[in-house]
């Protein structure tokens, strides 16, 4: 008997010390990916182009506002240019664009800021769920250390900026029913939300969650607040779309309308499922809990609906950011589940009483989940001290178009090929492309419009937005016709033309719709192709010899 | 939240889920046919009818689990 109890206390031990084991060894997994981020993110702040293709835009549009002026215009005319994205990310930044003109590092800063905001969310909300604080800093270290916020975490783009809005709505609105002012948390979780909604579109989904959650806790009050959210939320969009004069719409909803590739998709699935299956299979078992033996809890039907909303990551020009919304629920959901375990507090059925003698094998296999987790996620700069010993001591080699970078992710379509640290090369480069923009006093056109802002030149055209409006004409609807941009560019009206194309690639390619390219082409000629960031930047001039056709 | 107010039960989300299923199966369907291709079922739909019925097996797993609140 005193054999059998020791032997008891000696296995609790071990797995006691198994435990914290890996958690020691997930929490140093995570301050590496923590660091990696952060010194990503500083690297990125510096770097004064486009790093990611759009960021410009988003920059352009900040300035527009601050300029007081409508970023949702009409394409057809001088400059061509329209925004395809909701403002409230762009005014947030208006006040740091009057201070401090066109420059792109506010933007990721703010973008960083707000992962760092959702990463606060995160651990908060497990924190409050579980009352365990090393699984709640592990779950918000889990959301910066995907390869996936990694990558758009720092960038000058407005979507990191909505998952951050939507966290917060869905964390504040998760405490309803222990509120002892329910109406004033309700009020700030929809304000979050509009505020998400109005920072990028796809926000819809996790509005939809809250407001069925909100229906299965009570169908009247659902419905009550259903109202005036719709009214607030549908006049803020029928006020901009009259104010517009429809371009709102036309800009925001029509030209978002495109190509569904289903292979893009099932692609990124998979390499999400790969990167983040360890945390996946945590939250996947909290919600079918919830489902058949709780109540479902906000997180997991938010879980399902940003699941189910990731569909959309299938469209042309969509990618692996669409999933951020459910890394952020999946951080949450595999949170509460390793902290429940953790700690003991599940209620389980009589049916299933005799579970609790595997939960300590189950708490070491929690924390091992961790370890896999930060394992997968690994994204490295094999060139900066600390990091390339690192890289050294795990074997691990560049197995992306960049020398010094490592990316566990792989690639697939749809996943942006960033997240290395631009070099100095690829800032002189910058500059080289900028000096070609400067010796010609006319406008230039550009696929990006760092070169515009740099070179002191208006931005013209959003090449994608052109090129979305134009694929989606029809015989009976012309949405975008290119006739006046393609009279400039016969015209030569632009001094130079930048466009970019992958490196080894020989044929002017670019964003722009076809008849435009295929205008580009007539009247500009190659002059010299300039890599930077793992692209190549065409530089095409004027051709002397070219005159309009009459 | 009113104590008069309603409350979802599992079994009331068993019946929504088994029509948004049934739903969804049915337009899928109707939209091959309106489209003059019944039958000639491209990825896409197959995993979506698939999906469809996946949510209604939930649905019906949920009925037996009666009048607890969802």
């Amino acid at each position: 008997m005193i054999g059998t109890l020791a032997r008891v206390g000696g296995a609790a031990r071990l797995m006691a010390l198994a435990q914290q084991l890996l958690l020691g060894v997930a929490l140093l997994l995570m301050a590496l990916h923590v660091a990696v981020y952060v010194v990503y993110a500083v690297n990125l702040m510096a770097f004064p182009f486009d790093y990611d293709q759009g960021e410009g835009f988003e920059l352009n549009d900040t300035i527009l506002l601050s300029q007081f002026q409508s970023p949702y215009r009409d394409n057809e005319v001088f400059p061509f240019y329209a925004s395809n994205y909701p403002p409230l990310y762009h005014v947030i930044l208006v006040p740091l664009a009057w201070l401090f003109g066109a420059e792109y590092w506010y933007g990721r800063l703010a973008g960083f800021l707000a992962t760092l905001i959702t990463a606060f969310a995160i651990g908060y909300a497990v924190r409050r769920a579980t009352g365990q604080s090393t699984i709640a800093l592990l779950s918000g270290c889990a959301y910066l250390a995907s390869n996936y916020v990694y990558h758009i975490g720092p960038l000058f783009r407005q979507h990191i900026s909505m998952v951050m809005f939507e966290t917060l709505a869905v964390v504040v609105m998760a405490g309803l029913s222990e509120s002892r002012r329910p109406r004033r948390l309700i009020v700030a979780s929809l304000a979050l939300l509009l505020a998400a909604g109005y920072t990028k579109q796809l926000a819809i989904a996790t509005v939809a969650a809250v407001f069925f959650w909100l229906f299965l806790r009570g169908v009247r009050r659902a419905i009550a607040w259903a109202i005036p959210f719709a009214a607030v939320g549908g006049g803020i969009f029928l006020l901009i779309d009259w104010s517009t004069g429809g371009q709102w719409w036309l800009n925001i909803i029509t030209a978002n309308v495109n190509q569904y590739i289903l292979g893009q998709y099932t692609g990124l699935l998979s390499q999400f499922i790969g990167l983040h299956g360890a945390l996946l299979i945590l939250a996947g078992l909290l919600v079918v809990y919830e489902l058949y033996l709780d109540r479902l809890s906000l997180y997991s039907v938010w879980f399902v609906a940003a699941l189910l909303n990731s569909v959309l990551a299938g469209k042309w020009g969509a990618g692996d950011s669409y999933f951020a919304t459910a890394i952020a629920a999946m951080c949450i959901l595999a949170g509460i589940f390793a902290g429940r375990t953790l700690s003991g507090r599940w209620r389980l059925p009589r049916l299933l009483s005799g579970a609790e003698r595997v939960m300590p094998l189950l708490s070491v296999a929690v924390c091992a989940a961790y370890v896999l987790y930060g394992a997968a996620v690994i994204k490295l700069p094999l060139n900066l001290p600390v990091f390339a010993q690192i890289g050294q001591a795990l074997g691990l080699q560049s197995n992306t178009k960049f020398p010094h970078f490592y990316d566990s992710a792989g690639w697939t379509m749809g996943y942006a090929t960033i997240g290395q640290i631009p070099t100095a090369e690829d800032i002189a480069n910058g500059w080289r492309i900028v000096a070609y923009a400067q010796a010609d006093p006319r406008p230039i056109l550009s696929e990006e419009a760092a070169f515009s802002f740099r070179s002191g030149k208006p931005v013209v055209t959003n090449p994608t937005q052109l090129l979305n409006l134009y694929n989606n004409n029809t015989p009976e609807r012309t949405l975008y016709d290119p006739s006046a941009l393609i009279a400039l560019i016969e015209e030569q009206a632009f001094g130079v033309v930048i466009l970019r194309r992958e490196i080894g690639q020989t044929a002017i390619l670019g964003f722009y719709p076809p008849p435009v390219l295929a205008a580009i082409e007539r009247a500009y000629a190659l002059r010299e192709a300039i890599p930077m960031n793992g692209h190549e930047y065409t530089v095409l001039l004027p051709r002397p010899e070219w005159s309009k056709p009459q | 939240m009113n104590a008069s107010d309603w409350v979802i039960t599992k079994r009331m989300l068993g019946g929504l889920l088994i029509g948004l299923g049934a739903l969804t199966f049915v337009g899928s369907l109707l939209l091959d046919a309106l489209r003059g291709n019944f039958g000639d079922f491209g990825v896409a739909q197959v995993l979506g009818l698939g999906g469809s019925l996946g949510i209604c097996l939930i649905g019906v797993s949920l009925l037996p689990l009666g009048d607890r609140p969802a």
